[in-house]
């Protein structure tokens, strides 16, 4: 054996033994860690997480960032659409005008249209000035204004007021003037206010004005002399549009987030905490007790929401033109807790017989334990379940409550009086309604699936399982 | 043995027949909500209201017209009556001594002649005058008619309009009785009037709702059901109502024992919807189910954009009516300090709040409280008069509003409470004013909204501070709008209280010669502006559209509005 190597208990060394082999690898998860796990999987409830988490900033940061007053009136825009023109040049203040008087033709009385209709100075939104010449046996005359060009015979436009004397020959139009081009028209009345001749049309451009008094007064400029007469200037910026008094949406829509959110976190986060506490002791008590809480339940049940929330408000002394959100979040967290209640009762009477827990109390574990330990995470399913429809039901419970004025006094706003206030409009101004709608109908959705996605995740029997 | 069991079906065999009778029944299901509807349709065309509704809103087969009512007739008893509704009705189916023409003269009604002098009056009665039942109209049936008026028991709201008459005050204080009344039927055609002071406007009073006749038999068999029914009322106007489903519907048709009855040319106005709702009733023109829209009240501002993109032709009229922030000076109230309610008056801008927030064509600013279309004694009372100049001016203001706190001795102010309607408008002013208020001076504003009923309550128990409210006019002289604020008129709701006011208005009622009259008024009008005692805001117009193929309608300020006794329909 030429080949013979030496060797002796010096040369080896025990093999290295594995022990991990034969082991399952999986890091070890708490209970919070993989329903956060779970939760990340579920890419609706995550999308709906962030977009709760964006409402909130957009609730508590958004003001910070755009610092606009939200019931500051911005009169010169009124009911504007996102996006809108906003040109305005500077333009002295207005100033009233007598108006033109001239002496009537004699002779009979003539059903020609007035002649020579024409404007007097600039045409602008402060005010349009017209006149004509008078018409023999005229008593007065009616001036219309439409946004179409007139056709013969076809409708005049709104009828803007009747000039009630022969020798007054002129009419100052103020009413809701907009940059944009006009067809005026005048006609002459006989002396019953009958209408006597055809109309006589003009087109007239007008233009955006702003004089330097309000350009300082809106925040546009610094100081009067920063700008002079005939400058062009662009009003202030309203990027989600203006409302009926021309107060900016964005703004309101971040204040009337308060109220919704605050409502919709904070009502149900409190009625079913209260549920819970009320439920597993009626559950876990049984018995006499536990009928004797639940008939209690039954009774808070019956009685009507409406009524209550009007009955606090009175109780709270609130009066009229003060917020009622105070009494609508009592409102809601007294009457709104027996349905939690119910439901955790019923899971922790299935719970209590289950043999963990009889097992759990032979080695010797207090009821406060077995409470913590295994009821309530066995009840969170059904939990989060009435979380998930309590917090968007809450909502929409403001929102309604607002829409019928009972909620939110003015000028404080709140998606449901906005939704109230721009339902007037629908059709003229969509926007002032869909701006509120759309957020009532976001945050809803959201918070019904992140709820969803919260069942799921931390639904303890579903633990584990993808 | 007994009869084998059929043998089982395949699995295949029973999913078949069981999708089979799920099939049927579904077709069963579908049939049978078919047959539902088809039956439900039936039904409601069978109950008329649906052939009713269906009619067009200009009728040239039946020669009648269907309208939109805002509102049912509240109180069709004339001597009680105070609504704009109920008046309407009443002018198309009664008749007092006289009546208005289309150009607001008055004509001979049931009187066929008349004589007015300083101390009273006498209508002689026209013999055709009848009754829906066919029996004569009668001096006694007004006599009758003026002493429910003024009986305390009847608390009509309009009992004051009888004041000029002899002892109707006395009587509406309940010292005599309403037999003593200064009126009395000398014959069935002659009815005398004794004034207690000379009344320059009587005649246009004559003409007044509250004034209409009553036969005394009918209405002492209706036991207290008096006009609470269609069948529960006489008729001697134009029309007579045929039909009246409370809350529903009503319909009038032409009354053939009218005396005049060859002026009526319509056979019918039917009224088949009762809504408030603008919207429903736009709608119902465009679908030519109504021949007008906006008669009362009027259009707003989004309807008439509506109305202006559809191109039908916008008719405007004016109401009449004045609005106003009316103060509360109750002595709890700290809008009782003079510098306070000018520090309001001067941040005001009538123009700003009429041409850019109420929008609505035909309102126009209103400096004074007697409106721009007044008659005074030979021009406009508002040219003879001019209403005294208040400009903006904010820096003034927060000198009174200092002033005021001095006074006061406040150290903070305390919220201003902001009395108005629930409708959408009055809000919107509301909140227009709050923002100004807060804006402008610092000062905290809440908005109390109350429904109609409930405003006119709360302004008569003094619940607020500021109330945005209007006043319409119920006879064409100053004075219905003069004595507004005088300290003894129930509708001073503010308790507005000057002596020197107070003098003024004794004298217009008490003067006869016309321009000491209007002289009375301007220092009516300066008093209050001066002293700040109303905030007076616009004055209403309303914009309507008719169909132009209805004709002589007549609007009124004051009186039957609309009137359709004169309308016609005439093809394009």
């Amino acid at each position: 054996m030429t080949d013979a190597t030496v060797t002796n208990a010096a040369g080896f060394e025990p093999v290295h033994v594995d022990r991990q082999v034969q082991k399952l690898t999986r890091p070890s998860l708490s209970y919070w860690q993989d329903a956060w796990r779970r939760l990340k999987a579920n890419r609706r409830a995550f999308i709906s997480l962030y977009i709760v988490i964006g409402l909130l900033l957009f609730t508590v940061v958004g003001p910070w960032v755009w610092t606009v007053d939200p019931s500051t009136q911005d009169l010169d825009q009124v009911s504007k659409a996102p996006g809108s023109d906003r040109r305005a040049f500077v333009a002295e203040p207005y100033q009233p005008w007598e108006g033109v008087r001239a002496t009537v033709p004699e002779g009979a009385a003539s059903t020609a249209p007035p002649a020579n209709f024409k404007t007097v100075g600039s045409t602008t939104t402060q005010a349009v000035r017209l006149t004509w010449d008078p018409v023999a046996g005229a008593s007065g005359y009616r001036i219309y204004r439409n946004i179409y060009r007139p056709t013969a015979g076809g409708a005049l436009g709104l009828p803007l007021g009747d000039v009630l004397s022969p020798e007054q020959v002129s009419f100052e139009d103020r009413l809701d003037l907009e940059p944009m081009t006009y067809f005026y028209a005048v006609l002459t009345l006989d002396r019953f206010g009958a209408v006597m001749s055809p109309p006589t049309s003009l087109e007239v451009n007008v233009v955006r004005v702003i004089t330097p008094a309000q350009a300082v007064e809106r925040g546009l400029v610094a100081s009067v002399a920063d700008v002079k007469v005939g400058d062009e200037l662009k009003l202030a910026l309203h990027p989600f549009g203006t409302d009926y008094l021309g107060r900016d949406l964005l703004a309101r829509l971040m204040t009337g987030a308060r109220v919704s959110l605050l409502i919709g976190i904070f009502a149900p986060l409190f009625y079913v905490l209260l549920g819970i506490a009320y439920g597993s002791a009626a559950g876990f008590m049984g018995g006499r007790a536990d009928s004797a809480l639940m008939r209690f339940a039954d009774f808070v049940v019956a009685l009507p929401f409406l009524l209550f929330m009007i009955l606090f408000k009175i109780a709270f002394g609130i009066g009229p033109g003060e917020s009622g959100i105070f009494p609508m979040l009592v409102a809601l967290v007294l009457l709104s807790w027996p349905s939690t209640a119910r439901l955790v009762r019923g899971q922790i009477l299935q719970i209590r017989e289950e043999g963990y827990i009889g097992a759990s109390r032979l080695l010797g574990a207090r009821t406060g334990y077995l409470v913590m330990r295994h009821m309530i995470p066995n009840t969170m399913g059904v939990i989060l379940v009435t979380l998930t429809f309590a917090i968007p039901s809450a909502i929409f419970t403001e929102a309604f409550l607002s829409f019928i004025g009972m909620g939110v006094a003015p000028p404080t706003p709140s998606w449901g009086s906005m939704c109230n206030e721009g339902i007037r409009t629908m059709l003229t101004t969509p926007h002032e309604l869909i701006f509120p709608a759309v957020m009532i109908s976001i945050t809803v959705l959201a918070f019904n699936l992140l709820g969803d996605g919260l069942r799921d995740a931390f639904d303890a029997r579903m633990r584990s399982r993808e | 043995m007994t009869a084998m069991p059929p043998p089982p079906a395949s699995q295949n065999g029973m999913t078949r027949s069981a999708g089979r009778s799920l099939l049927w029944l579904s077709v069963g299901a579908a049939g049978l909500f078919v047959l539902l509807l088809w039956a439900l349709g039936f039904l409601s065309g069978m109950t008329g209201d649906e052939a009713r509704a269906s009619a067009p809103g200009v009728d040239f087969r039946n020669n009648a017209i269907a309208l939109a009512a805002s509102q049912e007739p509240p109180q069709l008893d004339s001597t009680r009556t105070s609504d704009q509704v109920s008046n309407f009705v009443l002018g198309h189916i009664m008749e007092g001594l006289l009546r208005q023409d289309e150009h607001d003269q008055v004509i001979p009604g049931v009187a066929e002649s008349w004589e007015v002098r300083t101390d009273g009056a006498t209508f002689h009665l026209r013999e055709n005058a009848r009754w829906s039942d066919g029996k004569p109209v009668t001096a006694h049936d007004f006599v009758f008619a003026w002493r429910l008026v003024v009986d305390p028991k009847t608390a009509a709201t309009y009992a004051s309009l009888l004041f000029p008459i002899r002892n109707a005050e006395a009587i509406i204080a309940g010292k005599v009785p309403p037999e003593s009344l200064g009126v009395v039927a000398t014959s069935d055609r002659q009815l005398d009037v004794q004034f207690e002071k000379p009344v320059p406007y009587f005649e246009k009073l004559a003409a007044f709702t509250t004034l209409f006749p009553v036969r005394e038999d009918f209405f002492r068999s209706r036991n207290g059901t008096y006009a609470a029914n269609a069948e529960d009322l006489l008729f001697n106007g134009p029309f007579t109502l045929t039909r009246w489903e409370h809350g529903a519907s009503f319909r009038f048709e032409k009354n053939g024992l009218y005396w005049d009855k060859d002026r009526v040319k319509l056979a019918a106005v039917d009224v088949p919807y009762i809504t408030t709702d603008s919207n429903a009733t736009l709608n119902l023109y465009r679908d030519g189910k109504i021949a007008m829209v906006g008669q009362s009240p009027g259009l707003g501002s989004e309807s008439l954009k509506q109305a202006l993109v559809a191109g039908w032709p916008i008719h405007q009229m004016r109401d009449g009516s004045v609005w106003y922030l009316q103060l509360n000076f109750r002595p709890d109230r700290i809008t009782r300090n003079h510098n306070l309610r000018k520090a309001l008056q001067l941040v005001v801008d009538r123009g700003e709040y009429v041409y850019r927030v109420l929008k609505t064509p035909g309102y126009v600013p209103a400096a004074s409280i007697f409106p721009v279309w007044l008659r005074g004694a030979e021009n406009l009372f508002r040219q003879e008069y001019p209403a005294p100049e208040v400009a903006v001016d904010v820096a003034a203001a927060r000198r009174y509003l200092d002033l005021a706190k001095q006074e006061l001795g406040l150290t903070e102010w305390p919220p201003l409470v902001f009395l108005c309607d629930d409708t959408p408008s009055s809000t919107k002013q509301a909140e227009y004013f709050q923002t100004v208020f807060r804006e402008k001076l610092g000062l905290e504003v809440r908005i109390d909204r109350q429904i109609f009923k409930q405003r006119i309550a709360k302004m008569q128990a003094g619940e607020f501070d500021i109330v945005s409210a209007g006043w319409g006019p119920d006879y064409d002289d100053p004075l219905t709008f003069g004595d507004l604020f005088a300290s003894w008129n129930p509708n001073n709701h503010g308790e507005y209280d000057n002596p020197e006011l107070d003098r003024w208005v004794r004298a217009a009622q008490e003067t006869v010669d016309p321009r000491g009259r209007m002289a009375a008024f301007g220092e009516i009008q300066r008093i209050l502006i001066e002293d700040a005692a109303v905030i007076t805001t616009y004055e209403r117009g309303q914009s309507y559209v008719q169909d132009p193929r209805l004709k002589g309608v007549v609007r009124r300020t004051i009186g039957i509005d609309p009137d359709f006794s004169n309308a016609y329909l005439e093809p394009n």
